[in-house]
């Protein structure tokens, strides 16, 4: 149920205010019924605070009334207490809320929103691994992150652990076995992984079954966990920077740019119109590669050789172009905050113009060959369906969101950049929330992506590629970006000397994983592949 | 006295003194007596009908002559003495196998009283067998139900198994009170005279309407006790909850009852009506066959599945049983005889796999403490011996040449396709139809078998039972040895067997086969004088002269020597292809031996992923391995024989996912059920009729009766 | 069906002539930095510092360059004193010590190595590289590589990341489930320093490795030209290159492009 009234921009804080009640503390703006309400292109942060016992209450009105999507847990830990910052935004309005809840170090308790909001389910059971904040009424807590060599009770992210001695010694490993709920007499686990399959990524699965269709499957991930987010503490924002273009590099370009976001909101800059412009451009490379890729995987596992080889060469021409135009096949390198580190040249942007376009007509061909092979369809139709109310329950983000008519892109619910610039184009909905529908919009976005680049590639403003200096300051803030998975936030937080002290990655992959499930329920053995195919979702995207 | 009535009085001594001596013995000395006493009993009968068997003689013994009904006799004919010969190979294994196994029921249930009853149903058994007139067979198979459901009900504290018992009683009742009334109405016929040769004799004289009345209540009054449909889902409720040596008795030799009272009866007695009574046990037989065999593949009881798998052979006998009757009807009597030799020889094989693999199910029971082969696995490496053997019951059952299900299977199937001889198009369709039936049945038997031996013994443990269990004692191990030897030797001596088989036969279809099935090409001297010479060179150039100076019997099992255009149909010998398995075997590991004569064999655990390690609930369960067969036959199970019901602990974080799934059977549900309810109607229709209170129409019901009987004897 | 066997029975052959002949095309590779005599030695140290990873290092007026540390940040790329090289011919193999010395590739086995890959926590562009090998215009097949999904058929371990803890075990058990002779190759950067992950907390730096490498491909990523480039050093198929260099080196442009360092200024 949407309040009208908290969905109108003008009157939105007043009337959240007022739903709100004296539950939460507000921040910023102190005064929301007398706040200056921002301009329609940019987005308001709007920064509360609660008792831990209220958090329900508001997540519930934040997401059932006022209709805010659930963004992040981002747990900070200052001195003896931890601040658990929930995020959520919502496009009408662009209004971001940060709702700050206060616990005690000694004894962190916090009620459990998963059950209100089901996205925050990892979210929580992630902050229990690594921080050991306890969600009370959360059934599923432990196991998550950190697997059976770890003792219990280590929570790597605290401050006070010591890298020093390896937390990892527990000898001999904790005996470990899936959480099965299939009861019926001869179910078992089909486990899949770690190391499966030709190219896959390292994570595991077991698909509970009692042979031949499979019921339920349970993931598990963080095989490849780098911890990234605890080595970028106390680090220099360069270096940082090094680890979140790596740490999925194929949406490389996307998580800079959110990390620079993130950085120039703190220190209050915004980087030249052509750093923008060509930053939107990179992304716009990237996604187009990234969709191309997962279309690869997708004709791979229906083992249609003609198709995949076809999607195959417009993916490797692609790296071909971003090397030729960013000396990089992936474009590691070439954002940074406060703009880029090196200008592209107009005649490049002329290439890639050119080149993008040969593509895109390439790519339509192909689709309208897809679209007419029944053995490939025959394969998609139907299969790994997730449905629109439970999608948006679990708040799943990008194509598979698009796919099942959840809108929510970032590009177009909360413009940033250079995207405020561009002719509106519009959001690649599907309805139905099978494989097909996914494969769809991966081919429409495909086809605006390179729309936009065609659109813009010519008409970059000219100027400076790059602020010459920035101003240190310390500070928090979230980079929100739509990586080619789907939306991404970066939750930064700078030491006054410019050392990060704490980063927060919440990555499209994590939140779609999550939701992989609804797709992977009631299903044949055969189709597991062909679903994980139209996800399209990196591990090392979710692992981090 | 000649030498089998000694051996027959011997043994009923020894069975009769047992059950009279053990009940005064103490609980721990009830198993090795059962066994002592019980085999050597059983030795004793086994020699009886060997010697008759083998001796081409019949014995016969006038018990007494009764005022009104006659004499009462025994006649072991050969078919008699085939049968117990069965009864021999099923009844000696399980005595054996009693010593180590009831010692688990000491001290928790009455094994001195199921010690009496189990050694009692031996010559009860036989007596039935030896029965030579009506009166005789129906006494002695009245009291062979009665101690056969008592040895179920050994452990009557366990939930089913007082039901089970009764279960057992009441289907048996109900088969043998429909054939007790043909019985007599045909005793009726012959003037009263009770013997079965006095009964045959008048039934040529008898109208084919009252030939069809018998044959259906004979036919259908003794496939109950065979377990064929429609009535067979009370054999895997009743026979599994039985201890494992009566079980292996009860699946092993006592179906065979059934096939008994078909052959006994139907075929012998009852003049041809034309191949219609025949094809009706064709599709009876093909159903029960497939039936069976997919109800067992998808059972995880590894006892009920054995006991849906007893339906599947008693399927194929009675197939052949209902081509032997086609055959005759057409005056085809070589292929009739062949059909009756393939239906005694399966029956003999069944017997000897099913009581060596109803033994293994015991072994594992007793060790293991389970049945569910969802939580067993691994057992080869514990229980090696019993392993092994287990494997070749399997082997054979599946019908792997060359082991003995291969044999009959393989004639099954070519005498199915020897219904081309045949004039009537109808007949032809429907045995194709049956054939196909059979077929695909003996393809599911191979994954049946294969996952019964694979879920059991290979693989991980899945249960911390099945990783702790040890191997059988030698009580077990020595019978199921011996069951595993007689399986290798009734199929690579198939020639030596069908011979002697068919001593059994002529009285069923006045043909000897022999030499159309078994060709005495290279054994016989002068050689082979029906055959003419370049029909032999032409056998021989394809190779089947080879080892003709070395094998020294009949060497190929040949179906049917045929028509002119067509003189050999098909040809196969167990004997050469056990030859050739052995050498592929041993050219194979010295093979091995030479390319690895340098290399260094590593060991490595099985790759799994790169898991640190596989958990048993990881690997595929009995249920799982069958599944497939499940939904692919899912409409011909229809609806109804699963349910699931899914519970979801809310929506998001569900804690449970529960599926049920019962089983219905698909005759009981579009045959027993409305029988069931009919039959509860009319009891309320009686009730109502009985109640005291209207007496007046309780005089009128008396008198309408008394009315509707005298007319009709008025009109007969 | 049709219209796919005709589309791909027209498609133009893309497929690389490396090894018979250096693959020119642009965009291949994103080259690699190189030492070089600087101008001075300020101009050297200067290229040292500003390295996030401290990839550079200078010895006078001389710069030296790990490419096994290098991240492809692209910082040096116009920085006196670097060189950019724009080839990719850089696999190289780990010479022998006491603690491993693997026997060279059997003649069998030279033509049809079967590779099994393990991601010890790598970031998704290494596989994306590794899988261009299988796609048309890399196609390693034809060179007789070929990826295999079960160890037991593998000869080569590919061992791809820096090894997280939660793969040691798996990383092991596969190498372990190999059968001898095997070999392992490590692409990219991360899987032999650590790189930008190696941290003793979650990726061990391991010393001694979990297990013993005979080839290094360093890039982040590496382009598949490399790795195959590494691919055939390991099968001791030297012989088949191409000349080096494949493409003449760059020299550097300070004037070129304007480069702008991350590092903030207070
Ligand atoms: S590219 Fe980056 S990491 Fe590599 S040497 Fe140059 S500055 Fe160092």
């Amino acid at each position: 149920m949407i309040d009208s009234n908290l969905s109108a921009t003008p009157s939105a804080l007043p009337a959240l205010a007022a739903a709100l009640g004296n539950s939460v503390v507000w921040q910023a703006p102190a005064d929301p019924l007398h706040a200056p309400i921002a301009a329609a292109d940019n987005f308001v942060t709007i920064v509360l605070s609660c008792e831990p016992e209220n958090l329900p209450l508001v997540v519930r009105t934040l997401t059932e009334d006022a209709d805010f999507r659930f963004a992040a847990i981002i747990p900070c830990e200052e001195g003896s207490s931890f601040i658990v910052a929930y995020w959520f935004y919502r496009s009408a309005g662009h209004l971001r809320v940060k709702l700050r809840v206060r616990v005690d170090a000694a004894a962190p308790t916090v009620p459990s929103i998963s059950a209100i909001a089901h996205a925050a389910d990892w979210h929580e059971r992630q902050a229990e691994d690594l921080f050991g904040l306890i969600f009370s009424s959360h059934p599923k807590l432990g196991d998550f992150v950190l697997h059976e060599q770890w003792r219990e009770g280590v929570n790597p992210m605290r401050r006070q652990f010591d890298h020093a001695p390896l937390a990892t010694d527990a000898d001999p490993p904790m005996p470990w076995s899936p959480e099965t709920i299939l009861e019926t007499p001869g179910a078992f686990v089909m486990p899949i992984g770690p190391v499966y399959s030709d190219y896959a990524e390292s994570a595991q699965f077991f698909l509970e079954t009692v042979g031949e269709d499979v019921v339920r499957m349970i993931p598990r991930f963080f095989y490849k966990y780098r911890a990234v987010e605890k080595l970028a503490e106390g680090q220099s924002i360069a270096q940082v920077l090094l680890k979140v273009e790596r740490f999925s590099g194929t949406s490389a370009v996307a998580h800079a740019i959110c990390f620079s976001q993130a950085v120039e909101q703190i220190t209050a800059v915004d980087p030249p119109p052509r750093a923008q412009a060509i930053r939107l451009l990179l992304a716009e490379l990237e996604r187009i590669r990234h969709h191309l890729s997962v279309l690869s995987d997708v004709c791979h596992s229906t083992g249609m050789i003609v198709p995949s080889a076809q999607v195959d060469i417009l993916e490797e021409q692609m790296l071909r172009l971003s090397c030729r135009i960013g000396g990089h096949r992936y474009l590691y390198g070439l954002v940074i905050p406060g703009g880029l580190r090196r200008n592209i040249e107009d005649d490049q942007l002329q290439l890639l113009a050119d080149e993008v376009q040969r593509l895109r007509s390439q790519a339509a061909e192909l689709f309208s060959q897809l679209q007419f092979t029944s053995s490939f369809l025959d394969r998609f139709e139907g299969v790994g369906i997730t449905p629109l109310e439970k999608t948006k329950n679990l708040g799943l983000v990008g194509p598979v969101a698009r796919a099942s008519n959840l809108a929510g892109d970032l590009r177009i619910a909360m413009p940033y950049g250079y995207y405020h610039h561009i002719p509106a184009f519009p959001e690649a909905l599907e309805t139905e929330g099978d494989g097909y529908a996914r494969i769809r919009v991966l081919f429409h976005e495909i086809d605006s992506s390179a729309e936009i680049i065609r659109a813009t590639a010519l008409s970059i403003p000219p100027g400076e590629h790059a602020l010459t200096a920035l101003t240190l300051a310390g500070g928090e803030a979230l980079g929100a970006v739509e990586a080619p998975n789907g939306a991404a936030f970066h939750g930064v937080n700078l030491a006054p000397s410019g050392t990060v002290r704490r980063l927060a990655l919440i990555t499209p992959s994590f939140t779609n994983w999550h939701g992989f499930h609804l797709a992977a329920e009631n299903f044949a053995f055969q189709d597991f592949p062909i679903m994980m195919a139209t996800f399209g979702l990196s591990m090392a995207e979710s692992d981090r | 006295m000649s030498v089998p009535e000694i051996f027959l009085l011997l043994g009923l001594a020894f069975s009769i003194g047992g059950a009279i001596v053990l009940p005064l013995l103490t609980e721990t000395l009830v198993p090795r007596a059962l066994a002592i006493f019980g085999s050597a009993a059983a030795a004793c009968l086994l020699a009886t009908s060997a010697l008759l068997l083998l001796g081409h003689s019949s014995l016969t013994i006038h018990l007494v002559t009764l005022p009104l009904l006659g004499t009462l006799r025994l006649h072991i004919g050969g078919l008699s003495a085939f049968f117990s010969l069965t009864l021999g190979i099923s009844f000696l294994p399980a005595y054996l196998f009693s010593d180590g196994y009831m010692r688990r029921y000491q001290g928790h249930f009455r094994t001195r009283n199921f010690a009496s009853f189990f050694l009692l149903l031996l010559p009860t058994c036989f007596m039935v067998l030896a029965a030579g007139d009506v009166i005789t067979f129906l006494l002695f198979w009245r009291i062979m139900s009665l101690l056969a459901s008592l040895t179920i009900v050994l452990e009557n504290t366990r939930e089913p198994v007082g039901p089970a018992g009764y279960l057992f009683l009441s289907m048996n009742e109900a088969g043998i009170i429909v054939v007790t009334v043909a019985l007599l109405i045909m005793a009726g016929f012959s003037g009263g005279h009770i013997g079965f040769a006095a009964i045959a004799a008048s039934m040529h004289n008898v109208s084919a309407p009252w030939r069809w009345i018998f044959f259906l209540m004979l036919f259908f009054g003794f496939s109950t006790k065979a377990g064929l449909v429609p009535v067979s889902s009370w054999l895997p409720r009743a026979h599994p909850l039985a201890p494992a040596n009566a079980s292996a008795i009860l699946s092993g030799a006592l179906v065979n009852f059934g096939i008994y009272g078909i052959i006994r009866f139907v075929a012998i007695l009852l003049p041809s009506t034309g191949p219609l009574p025949g094809l009706i046990v064709l599709i009876v037989g093909a159903l029960s066959a497939l039936i069976g065999i997919l109800f067992a593949t998808i059972e995880s009881d590894i006892k009920k599945m054995l006991a849906h798998s007893t339906i599947e052979n008693m399927g194929i006998i009675a197939v052949n049983i209902g081509m032997a009757l086609v055959f005759t009807a057409e005056h085809l009597p070589v292929l009739a005889s062949i059909a009756y030799i393939v239906a005694l020889y399966h029956m003999l094989n069944h017997s000897a796999y099913k009581t060596l693999l109803f033994l293994g199910a015991g072994s594992i029971d007793q060790h293991v403490g389970t049945r569910n082969m969802n939580r067993l696995g691994g057992l080869l490496k514990r229980m090696p011996v019993i392993g092994a053997t287990f494997l070749i019951g399997a082997l054979a059952i599946a019908a792997m040449p060359p082991l003995n299900g291969f044999v009959t299977e393989w004639l099954t199937l070519q005498n199915i396709l020897r219904s081309e001889e045949i004039p009537s198009a109808l007949c032809r369709v429907i045995f194709a139809l049956c054939g196909t039936g059979l077929a695909l049945g003996a393809a599911l038997a191979v994954t049946c078998f294969l996952k019964a031996f694979a879920m059991s013994f290979l693989g991980m443990p899945r249960s911390q039972n099945a990783a702790d269990a040890r191997e059988a004692d030698f009580s077990a191990k020595a019978p199921m040895l011996a069951l595993a030897a007689l399986c290798l030797v009734l199929g690579v001596g198939a020639t030596w067997i069908i011979p002697g088989i068919s001593r059994a036969v002529p009285q069923l279809a006045d043909h000897h086969a022999t030499a159309a099935l078994v060709p005495p090409f290279f054994a016989a001297h002068p050689p082979n004088p029906p055959f003419k010479p370049q029909f032999i060179s032409g056998f021989k150039t394809i190779g089947a002269g080879v080892g003709a100076g070395v094998i020294p019997a009949r060497g190929l099992v040949i179906l049917h020597q045929g028509g002119k255009s067509n003189p050999v149909v098909y040809a196969m010998s167990t004997f050469y292809m056990a030859i050739i398995l052995a050498l592929i075997m041993a050219a194979t590991w010295v093979m091995i031996r030479l390319v690895c004569r340098r290399s260094r064999a590593a060991i490595g655990a099985p790759w799994a992923g790169g898991m640190r390690d596989l958990a048993p609930e990881m690997t595929y369960s009995a249920t799982g391995f069958s599944n497939p067969v499940r939904v692919i036959f899912q409409t011909f199970f229809s609806a109804g024989q699963r349910e699931d019901s899914k519970v979801a602990v809310e929506s998001h974080f569900r804690t449970a996912i529960r599926r049920e799934q019962s089983d219905v059977y698909l005759f009981d549900r579009i045959f027993l059920a409305p029988i069931a309810i009919c039959a509860v109607a009319i009891s309320r229709l009686l009730a109502r009729i009985h109640r005291p209170s209207v007496v007046n129409a309780y005089a009128a019901w008396v008198f309408v009766i008394l009315l509707v009987a005298l007319v009709v004897n008025r009109l007969l | 069906m049709a219209n796919w066997f005709f589309s791909g029975l027209f498609s133009r052959v893309v497929t690389t002539r490396y090894p018979a002949s250096p693959e020119i095309a642009p965009g291949t590779t994103p080259g690699r930095p190189v030492g070089q005599q600087a101008n001075s030695e300020l101009a050297a140290s200067a290229a040292a510092a500003m390295c996030p990873v401290g990839a550079i290092g200078a010895h006078g007026r001389d710069t030296t360059v790990t490419l096994s540390q290098c991240v492809h940040c692209q910082a040096c790329r116009q920085q006196p004193g670097i060189a950019w090289q724009n080839d990719y011919q850089w696999a190289a193999a780990i010479p022998p010590s006491d603690s491993h010395r693997s026997q060279p590739v059997p003649r069998a086995f030279k033509k049809s190595l079967h590779i099994r890959i393990v991601d010890g926590g790598s970031c998704d562009s290494v596989l994306n590289e590794i899988k261009q090998l299988g796609k048309p215009f890399y196609n390693m097949h034809k060179l007789g590589f070929f990826i295999t999904p079960s160890p037991r058929h593998a000869d080569v371990l590919m061992l791809t990341g820096p090894v997280t803890r939660h793969m040691e075990a798996a990383l092991k058990a596969t190498y372990d489930a190999m059968p001898h002779p095997k070999w392992v190759i490590a692409v990219g950067s991360c899987a032999i320093s650590g790189c930008v992950f190696g941290s003793d907390l979650m990726t061990a730096l391991h010393s001694p490795p979990i297990v013993p490498i005979d080839v290094v491909v360093p890039g982040c990523p590496p382009p598949p030209l490399a790795i195959l480039h590494g691919l055939m050093i390991l099968a001791g198929r030297e012989g088949e290159l191409p000349p080096e260099p494949a493409i003449p080196v760059v020299p550097a442009d300070p004037e070129l492009r304007k480069v702008t360092s991350p590092e903030m200024s207070p």
